[in-house]
């Protein structure tokens, strides 16, 4: 969409297994993980949530609510007039509690807690019940998809009413039900391996990750703006390094830049030597002479990882600079103007995220 | 023997607190004769729910109406003099 | 910007049809799905009939043209995929025409079914079997790609999951592509099987009725559930223009509002309801009183009916046009309620029948207005309003006016 709106980061609040909150500085002291499974670092719920709802709350509800209070106290706003969030795999702890429940009780005597907690649009229907937002409301659940949906629906909302504030946000947990299937899969690494060797390893899947990031994006700067966002782009299943590379050059062209005028690459690598194939083509090719930093050695993999990319970007713009923790490039310009986030999940949804000061 | 409705007072408080996750939200004055739901500690209809299952759980009493949970349900102590009375083997 | 947005065909598959032939028969002849469960094996199969498609997993397969070796479809996934041929088929879809498409689905449960029935056995990384592969299909969006694969869409994917919302949404967001100029044709619904999971988790809630569901009426007791698909082809008007295609319909106007009520309750206002059914007119353009008909959402729940009943007499006042819910007919089919009832609208439109809420007998008496009861037949209609409300607050209206 290279339309006359222009689309603004108004605000963020970020909870991850990174200090990625309060007053921590821009990821100089870093956790390091060694058994595959990246689990988030949490805040004091309580300075967040009153106890009356907390108690109703499992684990990643609480941190999606917190994530969201953070972005709207960042941005300066009571309430958003839309909401959008999006997740791969949902609440599935509450899932697997309900139906381990069910199962062991032959479907008799069942509680509803875990049953509710575990609707995909959960978040948003709280987050909406807190604000009182009676505004727009969806929630996308399309895999490695879902935070790029989001957030395009949330840039198509803006351009039909740039004077809003539309809340997006990603939340997924590193369920243990989900670990497994992700070793048959070969979604995560069979052997464990330090997290900062990620990118060293030479074998299949990733480490599991989780995290919730909420953004208030709008058609207007305040004074509290991080960045803008361009434009985004999803493309599904490419099926060869040259159709990924003349995708992304059409991209770049048509919002008027080159790899050129692209100051730093966030680079989607996973760790995973099949699925990080096409990007690292692209290295060699295309996006040869960009300055890359990575994420997923902090992040882990997730279906909406995109969104530790999107705060990782825009963070980058906001303080001007780069961290050496995710630094894996040639040097860096000393003002950094454009982002270009290239993401792939599983080899199979990559998106184009370009982001401007 | 049969507990005294004291000694189901004392077993249901703790139960709900589990259950429900009161522990941070308990009133100063909470005893058994609380309102539970509206003025005095404030549970909602999905607690209403959850005390059903306890019901049929905990003392074997299957509670199909609503309107009859809401009589049973007013505090701690109606539900121990109801399940005194009405209790089945579970 | 705005161009507008016509239908150009659609597929469904319920517990009353597996097609849109049957699936108006149904219709017609008052047949609902309803009765005790036959393939889903659960301990409720007699004391909470259901609206249960009477097709195992391995007719469903061959309905869908499956071969041998492709594995890995869910129940859902398996709606979905037959719903879908038939909506690329009745938009008479060349190969090049799918594969630029979109598709935007929806679905509630994904692959649950398959994960509670062999739960023990997918948890146990020592254990093999056939089972294997739906290791890793319980995640809703699962069932959109795979359903995208399968027929060949390979231009833009998103899933959505607002609970009863879903497909009403994802017919929404489709819309949205069109008229942004991202895509000229995106295939939008939902999909959903019946689950263990659903079952239990809605009768925890006590919601379930154990008899055949009773939309506005006064004595209703809650809701039947329900299994099924349904996708719209939506077409750009420059492409049908161009193309000289024969649109069956057009996606008018739409509505999305949170009630922000309470988490599984709406508003005994109905609040969220009629903002949906404003906005849906609003980017309509039509007032009130062009609507000819609504299919309500209608769970038969005492809260819903109550809060849409009350939100339709607000909005329309004394003009309430003619109204009903085909509940009773497919059940609650969650997700794909929206896409199912839009396709319902879009039979009735292309009829001139309205039709009716059965099982509908006494007036509640918070409202002064009753459903239609028996079938209407040559009754033209023009603008049909189509209502999913859900858990989470989430309300959404379809407009949909005959082509």
């Amino acid at each position: 969409m290279v339309g006359q709106q222009k689309y603004y980061i108004n605000g963020i609040g970020i909870i991850s297994p990174q200090r990625t909150f309060g007053h921590a500085e821009f990821l100089t002291h870093i956790n390091v993980y060694d058994k595959n499974v990246l689990n988030a670092v949490t805040p004091d719920f309580k300075a967040f949530i009153n106890p009356v709802q907390l108690r109703r709350l499992s684990r990643m509800l609480r941190i999606g609510m917190t994530a969201s209070i953070m972005c709207l106290r960042d941005a300066r706003i009571q309430a958003p007039d839309g909401i959008i969030t999006a997740t791969g795999y949902g609440f599935l702890e509450e899932t697997e509690k309900f139906l381990r429940e069910m199962l062991d009780r032959g479907e008799k005597q069942l509680t509803p807690t875990f049953f509710m907690q575990g609707t995909y649009n959960a978040l948003a229907g709280l987050i909406a019940l807190s604000t009182k937002c009676t505004g727009y409301n969806n929630t996308y659940v399309s895999k490695g998809f879902a935070f790029e949906n989001a957030l395009d629906d949330a840039l198509m909302q803006l351009e039909e009413k740039p004077d809003q504030n539309i809340l997006v946000g990603s939340y997924d947990e590193a369920a243990a039900v989900q670990h497994v299937s992700g070793l048959r899969e070969k979604h995560y690494k069979s052997e464990h391996i330090n997290s900062l060797d990620l990118f060293k390893t030479q074998t299949r899947g990733s480490l599991q990750g989780e995290g919730s990031a909420f953004f208030d994006i709008s058609g207007s700067e305040t004074t509290s703006t991080w960045c803008r966002i361009q434009d985004l782009e999803i493309v599904y299943a490419p099926t060869h390094d040259i159709k990924l590379a003349s995708l992304l050059s059409a991209f770049l062209e048509k919002n008027n830049i080159t790899p050129r005028d692209v100051d730093v690459w966030v680079n989607g690598v996973s760790g995973d030597v099949l699925n990080d194939s096409l990007l690292s083509s692209l290295k060699n090719s295309l996006l040869q002479q960009v300055p890359e930093v990575r994420f997923k050695h902090l992040s882990g993999e997730y279906c909406t990882a995109s969104s530790f990319a999107l705060w990782l970007g825009a963070s980058i713009l906001k303080k001007q600079m780069v961290p050496e923790a995710v630094a894996f490039g040639s040097p860096f310009p000393e003002h950094l103007n454009t982002v270009l986030i290239v993401n792939q999940y599983m080899n199979k949804n990559y998106s184009f995220i370009l982001l401007k000061k | 023997m049969q507990q005294t409705i004291e000694e189901l007072t004392q077993e249901l408080r703790n139960e709900l607190i589990k259950q429900l996750n009161l522990e941070d939200m308990l009133p100063p004055n909470f005893d058994e004769n609380t309102p539970l739901f509206g003025e005095g500690l404030g549970l909602d209809s999905i607690d209403s729910l959850e005390l059903v299952v306890l019901m049929d759980r905990n003392y074997g009493l299957k509670l199909k109406d609503p309107k009859e949970g809401r009589h049973v349900f007013y505090s701690i102590r109606t539900m121990a003099e109801y399940i005194h009375k009405n209790r089945q083997p579970v | 910007m705005s161009q507008r947005v016509f239908i150009t065909g659609y597929g469904i598959i319920t517990s009353i049809g597996t097609n849109r032939t049957e699936n108006l028969k149904s219709l017609i002849d008052g047949t609902s799905g309803f009765g005790e469960l036959e393939v889903l094996d659960t301990v409720h199969r007699k004391s909470l009939p259901s609206c249960e498609i009477k097709h195992d997993d391995r007719q469903l397969r061959d309905l869908a043209g499956l071969k041998k070796n492709e594995t890995g479809f869910t129940r859902t996934s398996l709606l979905g995929l037959i719903a879908l041929q038939e909506a690329i088929r009745s938009a008479g879809l060349s190969k090049e025409e799918v594969n630029t498409s979109g598709l935007l689905s929806a679905t509630t449960t994904g692959g649950i079914r398959e994960f509670e029935k062999y739960f023990y056995d997918l948890l146990d990384l020592q254990q093999q079997g056939s089972f294997i592969q739906f290791s890793d299909t319980a995640n809703p969006g699962e069932h959109g790609e795979r359903i995208a694969d399968h027929a060949g869409i390979g231009n833009y994917i998103g899933t959505i999951s607002t609970a009863c919302s879903s497909s009403a949404n994802a017919i929404m967001q489709g819309a949205r592509l069109i008229r942004h100029r991202k895509l000229d044709r995106v295939i939008c619904g939902g999909a959903e099987a019946l689950s263990k999971f659903t079952i239990n988790g809605f009768n925890s809630l006590m919601i379930v009725d154990p008899g055949h569901c009773r939309p506005f009426d006064v004595s209703r007791a809650g809701l039947n559930l329900g299994e099924g698909a349904a996708y719209l082809v939506l077409e750009s008007e420059e492409v049908v223009a161009r193309d000289g295609k024969t649109a069956l319909g057009e996606l008018k106007g739409y509505g999305n509002a949170n009630d922000a009520f309470h988490q599984t309750a709406s508003s005994p206002e109905g609040t969220g309801a009629i903002r949906a059914m404003q906005l849906a007119l609003e980017s309509g353009k039509i007032t009130p009183d062009a609507v000819d008909y609504i299919n309500a959402h209608g769970t038969a729940t005492e809260n819903n009916d109550l809060s849409e009943g009350m939100g339709i007499q607000t909005l329309f006042h004394e003009r309430v046009p003619l109204f009903s819910s085909t509940k009773p007919f497919t059940g609650h089919t969650l997700a794909a309620a929206g896409s199912i009832e839009a396709v319902f609208s879009l039979l009735a439109m292309e009829n001139q029948m309205v039709w009716p809420n059965l099982n509908f007998n006494n007036r509640m008496p918070e409202l002064s207005i009753s459903p239609v009861r028996k079938l209407l037949v040559n009754t033209p209609l023009k603008n049909v309003l189509s209502n999913s409300f859900g858990f989470g607050g989430n309300t959404s209206s379809l407009l949909l006016a005959s082509a």
